[in-house]
């Protein structure tokens, strides 16, 4: 059949193409009669959005990817990466899924089980079932966890599970995972990036639907909680861990509050958190940081991330803690050899799913057979430590050792044998995906996930984080160079039964508001603050560049407004100095990071702070909060004053997102006193600068221009800038948006509206001295208004900004006691 | 041999600190052979809340909680301690092999804070490192004899390694007291430590003291001064856990007297917490062990 312009005929080319080349064993190739009709049917659509162009389609899903903030950093990276999903979704039928839910279920309980057996009475080390070295070895036991079980008896809520699929259609599980259950972020993000991309076509399919896995989930928390209507938080290592994006997006996705270690404390034994109303107490936590650093007094005593004394809230106060700390013993490669025949002595069951066959050499006849059956085998670390033997890595096929390295790795295996097991090598089936351009068979692994429900009952996603790896070892992190992610749908024959329980199901009605943390509110604050400061900046760099006093690029000699403005650059730490030429100098306050004032810089305070507030901030706000800086060339003036304006425009929509978009929130409030002082202070600063008693005609034109009030001013006022209505218009008019007044109406409202920990009606420090500094401005006009008088608002505001900060944010400084070794 | 110790620590801070909450290991766990009575622990100023509790390991726990702030804290721990007398321990003919001990450490099932399977492997402060290993490989071959071997690596130690004060501190990572050849007792342990491991071999830290005169027409032992550490072995079912002090080369006596023992220095540290505020800080520490009947 020749090809034809059709885009239905390009589909099934792209299929049959596919089909001609694909390896044994791949999922679309294999697929029953059935399934390979839905493969059919989804990559009949997928080509016609994309008009036959593979290329087309992965660029559209990359775009919703983008757009959803969806982002990551491997190790070692400081800047986060593009996503890299590939547009073509794994399908798995019913019945095949049906198999895999069944076995991860057994294992949950399986390991549950070992857990617990772990932590009480240990009776499968006494009776020869489980060697203590499996759990001793791994550096995810902690004795201290011995007879300190979880009140509510769940020591797992969440496990994940690696799975391969080999050529032959068998699954095996790869790894087990229930430290921190990296990924199912990542799995929701990926099907929301699809199904935008690709219209209907999820639908179309009969794709399960992951919605009800996560409500699942969120109830299975709750109700392991004392209080029925439990505050639950996600615990994060902070924003400078690999998956904070992830964590940020669960935690607004399951209504759970987003909180790092030092929004907590323990105070007799119960757990709360700062807010901006005080301290409110905690009913669970889901932790996304290792048991490792949960808590310095009771575990790594180095750790800075966690709660002191959060093992006792946990162990005496009731605290729900999912996963509980220890948990993480199970997961070692160590302990996957085990469990097939803990499986028998615990479940009397083979277990549904296998392992992949492992051999753990701590064991005589183990370590014969993986020293003798090397050439077959992968040789890995244990414990997931590094060992000597296997340098630069964990795990080695014996085929790609050289004799030297296999001496060696023996040598090592003879003297700690424990540190060692052997697996049998995994082939992995493929499946279609897009590579420059091209439909191309890869190799792929699932991470599926599973929790509790309200009832402790085990539920699986029905979906996955789905790893195609480019070349490498699939049994590291979550994704390596290069690799891909992709969606994962089940599909049924039929679509679901329309879903009538959701009114039945329907939560109460809560409205806006809830908690504010106290760190949260601080870092709105700043945030507020930082991006007022980046447009002032901005603005002056475009007074300096946008004519509106006589200058041109030449050295800027002989104007003394000029000498003010970048002066003004300069105290702001925008530029290191004033000597030079005007293009060079304001190229700088744009554009050079290392100058702490500049745009560049404080667009990447801005970022900086928004990225911990990930979980508060409306995508589209963060999305413009990114945005690179514009492009400029310091030798041409239109470049600098075309980039400084931009960025004032980019500012102006941020302003627009707030004010339309922001709920009405203690954060709202917060944010915008963090705008007010910023654009308060600089008011002042501004105003007796360029509207001192003797101010030049240029000056009081820059003052307007900064302030951006020249249009106002001219419709009222026939004659050029004069002293008196400047200072009044930009300083006192209260109903202009940037002048000082405003700026300290907002504040003291801002601020009696806040709560307040006084139960006797006495203001507080806050709104005390907003309330003063408002009432002091507000009867004074711009012909009786001094120098003097700035200067004493500017004071009074930097006092007030101390004073919120006192009141609303975290003072507190944790140290670490050190050098009390009290060793000789 | 009885003995009184009383072991001051005097903390003064630069700034005052608030809501301290301290881990204080200064009360030593039952071990075999050794008893202790009359233990007082004072705290001054007074603590909001004073919880003795069960570590991990053999090592008894203070949690210490002082709201107040603190510009200065005293802590003084004094007890009376009995260790049995008798023989000193010394290398037997029928001492089992370094290779039999790593067998029978592998089989072990105890699971109690002394179980051997706990001191095995890699701990926070004490991971494998292959110069440790390659430096001891000599001596800890499987025909040797296990407590014989272990005595002639303290001794190494003791020899090779020049006892610096200062020149390391509590968080020097023992792949640096190594590879420079110096250190204090805590570094020498998690030498012997990790040597120990490197091949298979079940090895504690220990934390304890020193009597500190010596007895009559004995040499004065290095570390009295202060707290001292050293190292326990697991020498096999039957002859248990020995004690190796490696900054003296000798194997622990009755003037060696036991207070906790862990994976390593984190485990055991005399003193460990947090506190919010704080700046620069600076510790007196006197020790007194002296034996019952030779006071005064």
């Amino acid at each position: 059949m020749t090809k034809t312009a059709t885009p239905v005929m390009e589909a099934a080319g792209w299929a049959d193409a596919y089909l001609a080349r694909a390896p044994e064993g791949d999922l679309f190739a294999g697929a029953s009669a059935e399934m390979a009709g839905h493969w059919r049917a989804m990559l009949d659509r997928l080509s016609a959005q994309a008009q036959g162009d593979p290329a087309m389609l992965a660029g559209n899903v990359e775009r919703q990817a983008v757009d959803l903030g969806l982002a990551f950093r491997l190790t070692g990276d400081q800047q986060e990466r593009p996503w890299p999903l590939s547009p073509i979704p794994l399908l798995i039928g019913a019945r095949e899924w049906t198999h895999i839910e069944q076995g991860l279920v057994q294992r949950a309980q399986l390991l549950e089980r070992v857990i617990s057996d772990i932590y009480s009475t240990q009776s499968l080390v006494r009776d020869g079932k489980l060697p203590a070295n499996v759990i001793t070895g791994s550096p995810h036991h902690w004795r201290v966890m011995t007879g300190a079980p979880p009140p509510h008896g769940h020591f797992i809520h969440f496990y994940a599970a690696d799975l391969a699929r080999g050529p032959d259609g068998e699954w095996r599980v790869l790894a087990d995972r229930v430290r921190t259950p990296v990924g199912v972020g990542y799995a929701l993000e990926n099907r929301l990036a699809l199904s935008r991309a690709t219209g209907d076509l999820l639908g179309a399919l009969n794709a399960r639907r992951l919605a009800p896995f996560l409500s699942d989930l969120r109830r299975g928390l709750a109700a392991d909680c004392e209080r029925s209507d439990p505050r639950i938080g996600l615990l994060s290592p902070g924003r400078f861990n690999q998956s904070y994006a992830e964590q940020a997006h669960l935690a607004r996705y399951l209504g759970l509050l987003l909180v790092e270690g030092e929004d907590l404390i323990v105070s007799d034994g119960q757990l709360f958190v700062r807010t901006i109303q005080g301290l409110k107490r905690v009913d669970g936590l889901w932790r996304w940081m290792d048991s490792r650093f949960i808590d310095p007094l009771a575990f790594d005593a180095e750790s800075r991330i966690g709660v002191p004394d959060l093992f006792d809230a946990c162990v005496k106060g009731g605290l729900m803690l999912a996963n509980w700390p220890g948990v993480g013993v199970i997961e070692s490669r160590a302990m996957a050899a085990f469990l097939p025949g803990l499986a028998r002595d615990l479940l009397g069951a083979e277990l549904i799913l296998p392992n992949i066959a492992t051999w753990w050499c701590g064991q005589a006849a183990e370590r014969a057979h993986v020293a003798d059956a090397m050439d077959e085998l992968v040789v890995g670390s244990a414990f997931d430590r590094d060992v000597a033997g296997l340098t630069g890595t964990r795990f080695l096929p014996g085929s790609a050792m050289d004799a030297g390295q296999r001496a060696a790795l023996l040598e090592a295996m003879a003297r700690r044998p424990m540190d060692y097991v052997g697996q049998e090598v995994v082939r992995l089936s493929t499946t279609p995906a897009i590579v420059d351009g091209q439909l191309t068979a890869l190799p792929f692994t699932l991470r599926v996930f599973v929790a509790r429900d309200e009832l402790g009952q085990w539920r699986i996603m029905p979906g996955a984080f789905t790893r195609l790896a480019a070349h490498g070892d699939i049994r590291a992190a979550l994704m390596g160079e290069g690799d891909l992610s992709a969606d994962m749908c089940v599909v049924d024959a039929r679509p679901a039964p329309a879903d009538g329980l959701a009114s039945a199901m329907a939560p109460a009605i809560r409205r806006v508001g809830g908690m504010l943390p106290a760190k949260a509110a601080d870092n709105l604050y700043w945030l507020g603050r930082y991006i007022e400061r980046t447009e002032m900046t901005a603005r002056v760099i475009r007074a300096i560049v946008g004519g509106s006093i006589e200058a041109d690029l030449g050295p800027a000699v002989g104007s003394p407004t000029m000498d003010r403005l970048m002066g003004q650059l300069a105290l702001w730490g925008a530029i290191s100095g004033t000597a030079g030429a005007v293009g060079p100098l304001c190229a700088q306050a744009l554009g050079d990071g290392a100058q702490p004032g500049s745009v560049r810089a404080l667009l990447a305070a801005v970022a900086g702070i928004g990225e911990g507030l990930r979980d508060r901030l409306a995508v589209d706000y963060w999305r413009l909060v990114r945005l690179p800086l514009p492009d400029f060339d310091g030798g041409v003036t239109e470049t600098l004053l075309e980039a400084s304006s931009r960025m004032i425009e980019r500012i102006s929509a941020l302003s627009g997102l707030a004010a339309e978009n922001m709920g009405r929130t203690e954060g709202w409030r917060f944010h915008d006193m963090g705008r007010r002082m910023e654009r308060a202070i600089n008011g002042c600063r501004l105003a007796m600068l360029f509207g001192g008693d003797r101010a030049s005609a240029d000056d009081l034109t820059v003052l307007l221009d900064l302030n951006d009030s020249q249009i106002s001013y001219r419709n009222r006022y026939l004659a050029g800038p004069a002293l008196a209505p400047v200072r009044d218009l930009v300083a006192l008019e209260p109903q202009n948006p940037r002048s000082i007044v405003y700026q300290a109406q907002r504040l003291a409202e801002h601020v009696a509206a806040l709560p307040t920990l006084h139960g006797d009606g006495m203001p507080e420090e806050p709104q005390r001295l907003a309330a003063m500094l408002a009432a002091r401005l507000a009867p004074m006009t711009g012909d009786i208004l001094s120098v003097a008088d700035l200067a004493d608002a500017e004071s009074r505001l930097l006092e007030l900004s101390d004073a919120i900060g006192q009141r609303y944010f975290l003072q507190r400084r944790k140290e670490r006691s050190e050098g009390v070794s009290l060793l000789s | 041999m009885i003995y009184r110790i009383r072991h001051q620590t005097i903390v003064h801070y630069d700034a005052p600190v608030q809501l301290a909450r301290f881990n204080l290991r200064l009360r030593p766990a039952p071990w075999p052979g050794q008893w202790t009575s009359d233990y007082h622990l004072a705290v001054d100023p007074a603590p909001a809340s004073i919880e003795s509790r069960p570590g991990a390991w053999p090592v008894h726990v203070a949690r210490i909680e002082i709201d107040s702030p603190l510009h200065r804290i005293s802590i003084e721990s004094s007890f009376r301690t009995g260790v049995q007398g008798g023989p000193p321990i010394e290398p037997q003919p029928d001492d089992p092999t370094v290779g039999a001990v790593a067998e029978a450490a592998l089989a072990a099932r105890d699971m109690g804070p002394a179980g051997p399977a706990h001191y095995l492997h890699a701990s926070p402060r004490v991971p494998l490192v292959a110069e440790i290993g390659a430096w001891a490989g000599d001596l800890l071959v499987p025909h040797r004899s296990i407590v014989e071997a272990a005595l002639e690596l303290a001794r190494r130690i003791r020899n090779e390694f020049a006892y610096v004060s200062g020149a390391t501190d509590a968080a020097t990572p023992v792949a640096e007291a190594f590879s420079a050849r110096h250190g204090v007792c805590q570094d020498f342990a998690h030498v012997m430590v990790a040597a120990l491991r490197w091949f298979g071999l079940p090895a504690a830290y220990v934390s304890g003291y020193l009597r500190t005169d010596p007895p009559p027409g004995m040499a004065r032992l290095v570390g009295a001064d202060a707290m001292h550490a050293w190292v326990m072995l697991w020498c096999g079912p039957t002859r248990e856990w020995i004690g190796f002090d490696p900054t003296n080369g000798v194997i622990a006596g009755d003037g060696h007297l036991f207070v906790a023992m862990g994976r390593d220095y984190a485990d055991v540290a005399p003193m460990d917490g947090l506190f919010v505020g704080g700046s620069g800080q600076n510790v007196q520490v006197m020790v007194d062990v002296m034996p019952e009947g030779e006071e005064a």
